[in-house]
């Protein structure tokens, strides 16, 4: 009869097996590489735009400390900080090529997003304000 | 209105065909054209320069007349026999056929050109399609030929142009060679945000080609665990751009799939000549060598891993423990 070997075969297999699945665990893949990469560099883009005089200065004038601007946005998650950094490049007032002046666009854009953190609006479905963050 | 897609795709629509609502079509593009004004092109289409001569058609794309509804397996298949993989409409629909949608995603498209070891590479826009066709690839069209609140959406494949007459040329539905005014074209067309699809053997870049853009696309085979593909792509790439990390990590952890893990060694360890501050291309060098049986070498690398940092170091430091505990 085949089935005592097959069912031998398989589990043999799977001990061969079980070394290189585990070994493979501490390989890293293209993706998260790729991924990793992504999420530092739209940190450091919008560490950069933060960082710029016209913009702390704009920030300034809406009563908001470019530090706590700052500290709400380092504490977004990679995916967050991705989809924001996104959202700003595809602003009609272009501000993909860093050194471009990107105007009042992007300051209303960081106004709406820490007035969102702070709870006053709800423009990006992807921050939670301070209250909902409390409630769980 | 169409909804709205961002410029990488993410969120495809569920896409329909028909091919047997041609006279409706017709009449709908008629109504079209006199309520919407449509009869404007929307936009410049380019001319012909030194780069993009005034014509061209491709002879080397075959026919595959579709049946009802099934445009999209018969438009990979197009495309897919051009790069030279026998397929047909029929094996091709259960792979990207939709029943209850009549239709075919565009992901499903996308998908099913990488499980046949294809580059699945997406072309925006009038200039980029036709600069492809010139060179000769042909491009894999969503249209829709009905209404945007009446939507018939069709693949069709652009294997022809003549800017002179203000023609495409496509392979569409039941119609080899079938001629389409500009403008019409542009009309059904611009209706999916001109999304054109090109399907590539891997060793061969796109006309209109960026960086990042291809070496994604590679690492779509390496999803599809089309491993041999990935390591062409990746090859591809490189020759083109030999200090891209993302490539030489991709490359060596195709090998490392194939059990090549020499080839691979010699990927990562050219990735940490080429990138000497990214930790993950010394981390995948020290799994390597260490599953080789080269302890000191993978120690080496493992340490410097942990020593560069960053986002993964737990991992690069769970690779440097399971060296130093020595079970290889």
């Amino acid at each position: 009869m085949a089935k005592p070997v097959s069912v031998f075969l398989t589990i043999f297999m799977l001990l061969l097996a079980a070394p290189y699945q585990s070994a493979f665990a501490a390989m890293i893949g293209t993706e998260t590489v790729l991924d990793v990469a992504r999420g530092q560099g739209a940190r450091d883009y919008l560490n950069r735009v933060l960082a710029r005089e016209d913009v702390q200065a704009e920030l300034i004038a809406h009563g908001i400390d470019p530090l706590e601007a700052k500290a709400r946005v380092d504490s977004l998650s990679d995916a967050e900080v991705v989809c924001l950094a996104r959202q700003i490049e595809q602003l009609p007032a272009g501000g993909g090529a860093f050194g471009v002046l990107v105007g009042a666009a992007v300051v209303v854009f960081i106004v709406l997003l820490v007035t969102d953190i702070a709870g006053y609006t709800d423009v990006f479905p992807f921050v939670k304000s301070r209250d909902d963050r409390q409630k769980k | 209105m169409i909804a709205r897609r961002n410029s990488s795709g993410s969120e495809f629509e569920r896409r329909r065909c028909g091919i047997c609502l041609t006279g409706p079509v017709i009449l709908l593009l008629i109504v079209n054209l006199m309520l919407g004004g449509c009869g404007v092109l929307h936009r410049q289409w380019p001319q012909p320069d030194e780069h993009l001569p005034a014509r061209h058609e491709l002879d080397s794309v075959p026919f595959y007349s579709q049946k009802a509804f099934q445009c999209g397996p018969a438009a990979l298949a197009m495309a897919l026999r051009w790069s030279g993989i026998s397929a047909d409409t029929n094996t091709l629909a259960p792979e990207v056929f939709t029943p209850s949608r009549k239709g075919s995603l565009q992901l499903a498209m996308i998908g099913a050109a990488r499980r046949h070891g294809r580059i699945a590479y997406p072309v925006f826009g009038p200039d980029a399609m036709l600069e492809e066709v010139s060179a000769g690839h042909p491009v894999i069209v969503l249209q829709n030929l009905g209404l945007s609140w009446h939507p018939v959406w069709h693949y069709a494949v652009v294997i022809g142009y003549d800017l002179n007459q203000g023609d495409v040329i496509l392979h569409s539905g039941v119609t080899r060679r079938k001629r389409l005014s500009l403008r019409v074209f542009e009309n059904t067309w611009a209706r999916s945000d001109h999304w054109g699809l090109l399907v590539l053997p891997p060793t061969r870049l796109p006309a209109t080609v960026t960086e990042h853009a291809y070496v994604s696309a590679v690492l779509g085979l390496e999803k599809a665990s089309q491993w041999r593909g990935a390591v062409k792509g990746y090859c591809t790439a490189l020759a083109r751009w030999p200090d891209n990390l993302y490539a030489r990590i991709g490359l060596g952890n195709s090998y490392y799939a194939l059990g090549d893990k020499e080839s691979a060694e010699a990927a990562f360890r050219e990735a940490t000549r080429r990138s000497p501050t990214n930790g993950s291309a010394f981390n995948n060098l020290a799994q390597v060598l260490w599953e080789q049986g080269k302890q000191q070498d993978a120690l080496e690398a493992a340490r410097m891993a942990v020593k560069l940092g960053g986002p993964l170091v737990n991992v690069y430091r769970k690779t440097l423990e399971e060296i130093q505990a020595g079970k290889p």
